[in-house]
């Protein structure tokens, strides 16, 4: 036995010793993406809104139009070489790229973007968020979006709305354009072929789907024949790392390109490393405390206000939002239209001023609540708001976990977390923070924070209305500010403490990947040297 | 100790040749109702759980009618005795449902996750065992001595480094610093998809390929969460082997053993550690066991697609049908470890046949 054990000893190490070193460097054709692939339930651009299946849908699918992801107003032609919008505003004529072939080698036609577009819509999923909202519903939009000849595809408006926002909703990853007679020889029971298209893809973008594994990997290849030319990398993957720490070093061993979702602690030490280069892309979204105004404390104004002064929103700016987010006290997003200059007119971090405030709205003796984190990742935040709420006498108990189905069925009292949004417009943030058309709880209009925060206002309601009808720019922009305003005065029940950033992390050698807002970063002309 | 007593009880029960059918009966009987006990678990953690079923299959967004129509086709207006019917019934006929965090149904995803962490844990228990029984043995029989003491503090360090930690500073040194092995995952990722899959454990599957290159590879991936894993069974292993033998080294079959000059080291393995198979048989089964749903956190750490993740997923996202069945597999192979055992005993003890 004891010689046996001496000879497994013996073997083993000399196993280890036959091992290779781990190569440590990922090839040059190949790109290796690090980032958290277990909540992709879907591949189906119809069903989707999330992240990074959001990224990788965009690499399988070109849309008809796509959004520059610095000159984010500015659309440019995808699938839709150039477009005409009628004078009076209420139809779109796109004239499609010709000799565009589908990974399947199907030549692409006007049809089959029209067949995407009606899917979508037709289907009623998540990916239809933005674009249902210009009036387009199953029944209708067989008649509004069609194909008059292989070239040429008409969308007409079901009602007044600014073009702009429509083109801008043609650009998320959920519009892309499906192979549909490859799709279709799949389809079951009348499904659109939806069984088939979760977990497989007709392909139109320069890569294609080779190997999907849930919680573990992604694998694509480039697809020869893509009309924007061959891209650099053959093969792009996208890898599971769960564990930040774990991620890290591997961006440090170049055993990964790019990583998503790299903790604030990490941030800080490859922020210091020169093979290192970190992205702060900017997101259509905020960080916020939600109050519930079903709860009778909370809904008192002087509460709310109360909840302006109580978050030590500096420090944190300095430390867990230093790589995720930049102090912003508004709705509407920096550098967009009705935006303020600056982050001029900001909350005060200031407990006694809070104190006050609770004292008069009937407090003197403070307030004790509960405190959701919308998930583990807003665990800091939350901690660093139940230490400075105590100052000014508000306690709150944390709930660990992820909140967000609370939040959505109006179960919390006090609430943290961040939006984000794919519409490079104001009206983006205007539909999440200021507009809920009913305040009952049977309309279930979970999609609107406001709706979940059971706040009502109705002049900004009809405030966001107004701005999806307008079309002149500068009228736009004035009501984004008056909403603004208007906001602001009325001691919001969420109140927007930063503008959400998403930190890329890239390896010094890769070119061409640039973090989209939109989250439709594209990968066909990243090259590594 | 009280499930080793337990074990050893049942498996030591009455054997007489004749009745042999009837006993087997007996255990066949008591693992169907321990089944059918495990299944009513189940299907009540699914009741209990805080997520609406509809929702968990429409997803929030849903209208009324949506929400109605999916309430009947799951069969939620029946009684809910009609429910845990339907539901043995689903099981048998291996459809366990489909999980919404990852889309897929939820049989497809663990024939995927099962391999790995099957991999993984025989891989640590291989390792916990190799060191932890000769650790264990060398220090009973110099008790006292240094040997002793460095098995202590290997077995009081397995006990309270947390095992994260273990594996993030195991990464740091041996694949930051020393290269040794790979960073995450179970194969180099440019060796992705290169053999077949047939048994789902890499290793086994590159052997089987022939593929030497793939083989090192997985090895290299494998390696370091099997060690840091085999290192937390290593402690509790050689804690126990080294009682066991204490126990055995005292008896006087080894003293007259030792009085008629046999070698010590005859009288060590020959003699007392023959003795011991059997109880280190239940330790390391038990072990094992603990392994298989044990490797969450070292499955996070490794980013290593095993059913480790998958539940703590399923338990972060409410997703019902994963926790429900991956509870039930955690239970039928608690069960499968306690029949082998208890067959094993039987040949390696006399007195039990």
């Amino acid at each position: 036995m004891a010689r046996f054990a001496r000879r497994g000893l013996v073997g083993l190490v000399a196993a280890l010793a036959l091992t290779p070193p781990a190569l440590a460097q990922t090839p040059p054709n190949m790109l290796v993406i690090g980032t958290d692939v277990g909540s992709i339930p879907t591949l189906d651009p119809a069903a989707l809104n999330a992240r990074t299946v959001s990224e990788l849908v965009s690499n399988l699918y070109d849309r008809l139009v796509q959004i520059d992801p610095i000159e984010l107003q500015t659309v440019q032609p995808m699938l839709a070489e150039s477009w005409e919008v009628a004078p009076d505003g209420s139809k779109i004529t796109m004239k499609m790229r010709e000799g565009v072939t589908f990974a399947s080698g199907n030549p692409f036609t006007a049809e089959d973007a029209a067949w995407s577009i009606r899917r979508v819509i037709k289907m009623g999923q998540v990916g239809s968020t933005d674009i249902a909202q210009w009036g387009f519903t199953p029944e209708n939009v067989d008649d509004l979006v069609r194909a008059e000849d292989d070239t040429t595809l008409v969308i007409e408006l079901p009602e007044k709305v600014s073009t702009d926002l429509v083109l801008y909703s043609l650009a998320g990853s959920s519009l892309g354009i499906i192979d549909s007679k490859e799709a279709m020889e799949h389809e079951a029971n009348g499904d659109l072929a939806a069984d088939w298209l979760r977990g497989n893809a007709a392909e139109s973008g320069p890569f294609s789907l080779v190997e999907w594994r849930p919680n573990d990997l992604v694998i694509t290849q480039r697809n020869d024949n893509y009309w924007g030319g061959q891209p650099a990398m053959e093969r792009v993957l996208m890898r599971h790392i769960p564990e930040s720490g774990n991620l890290r070093l591997q961006l440090e061993g170049a055993s990964v390109d790019v990583g998503h979702y790299v903790g604030a602690s990490d941030l800080e030490a490859l922020a210091e490393n020169p093979d290192i280069e970190i992205q702060n892309t900017p997101g259509f979204g905020f960080y916020y405390i939600a109050l519930n105004q079903k709860d009778p404390d909370l809904s008192k104004p002087k509460v709310r206000e109360a909840f302006q002064h109580v978050l030590d929103w500096q420090g944190l700016a300095k430390a867990n939002m230093r790589f995720n987010g930049v102090p912003w006290q508004s709705i509407i997003p920096q550098g967009m239209a009705g935006a303020p200059q600056a982050l001029e007119d900001h909350y005060d971090f200031d407990p006694e001023k809070a104190r006050a405030l609770l004292a008069e709205a009937g407090y003197p003796d403070g307030l004790k609540k509960r405190l959701y984190p919308a998930s583990d990742a807003h665990l800091l935040n939350v901690e660093s708001l139940q230490a400075t709420a105590r100052l000014a006498g508000i306690d709150l108990e944390v709930i660990p976990g992820q909140h967000v189905p609370d939040f959505r069925a109006r179960d919390f009292d006090v609430y943290m977390g961040n939006s984000g949004g794919r519409l490079p417009d104001p009206f983006a943030t205007a539909t999440h923070y200021a507009y809920n058309p009913d305040n009952s709880d049977e309309a279930r209009l979970s999609g609107y924070y406001m709706w979940r925060t059971a706040w009502d206002v109705p002049e900004l309601t009809a405030l966001t209305e107004r701005s999806k009808r307008e079309t002149n720019p500068e009228a736009r922009a004035e009501i984004f500010a008056e909403m603004d305003k208007l906001y602001r005065e009325s001691d919001p029940s969420l109140i927007v403490f930063f503008q959400r950033i998403d930190p890329y992390v890239l390896r010094a050698n890769v070119e061409g990947y640039t973090g989209h807002p939109t989250w439709t970063t594209r990968w066909d002309e990243v090259t590594k040297n | 100790m009280a499930p080793i007593t337990r074990m050893a009880a049942f498996g030591r029960g009455a054997i007489p040749t004749s009745a042999g059918l009837r006993v087997g009966l007996g255990r066949v009987v008591s693992v169907l109702f321990t089944l059918l006990g495990l299944l009513a678990l189940t299907f009540f953690i699914g009741r209990l759980l805080p997520a609406d079923p509809v929702l968990a299959v429409t997803g929030p967004e849903v209208t009324k009618a949506t929400y109605d129509r999916v309430y009947l086709e799951l069969g939620l207006d029946r009684s809910v005795w009609q429910q845990f019917l339907g539901y043995i019934g689903g099981v048998l006929q291996g459809d366990l449902g489909r999980s919404t965090t990852t889309g897929q149904p939820v049989m497809q995803d663990l024939m995927r996750a099962f391999p790995a962490t099957l991999e993984l844990s025989l891989a640590a228990a291989i390792v916990g065992s190799a060191v932890g029984i000769p650790l264990g043995i060398a220090a009973a029989v110099n008790r006292g001595s240094w040997i002793d003491h460095i098995a202590r503090i290997i077995g009081l360090a397995g006990y309270s480094i947390p095992i994260f930690w273990m594996g993030l500073m195991g990464l740091f040194l041996f694949y930051a610093k020393l290269h040794w092995v790979g960073p995450s995952g179970r194969v180099d990722i440019f060796y992705e998809g290169m053999v077949p899959p047939v048994t789902g454990m890499m290793m086994v599957d590159a052997a089987i390929a022939g593929d030497w290159t793939v083989f090192r590879s997985a090895f290299a991936h494998l390696i370091l969460p099997a060690s840091v894993l085999g290192y937390y069974s290593t402690a509790y292993i050689s804690r126990m082997t080294r009682s066991f033998m204490l126990e055995q080294m005292t008896q006087e079959y080894v003293i007259a053993a030792r009085a008629k000059g046999l070698s010590r080291s005859a009288v060590i393995w020959r003699h007392a550690f023959k003795n011991i198979r059997v109880q280190l048989l239940t330790v390391v089964a038990l072990v094992f066991g603990g392994l298989l749903d044990g490797t969450v956190l070292i499955e996070t750490v490794f980013g290593w697609p095993g059913v480790g993740q998958y539940l703590t997923r399923g338990l972060q996202f409410n997703d019902i049908n994963v926790v429900m069945s991956t509870v039930l597999m955690i239970g039928v192979l608690f069960l499968t470890i306690n029949v082998v055992s208890d067959w094993l005993y039987r040949r390696l003890d006399p007195r039990t046949r």
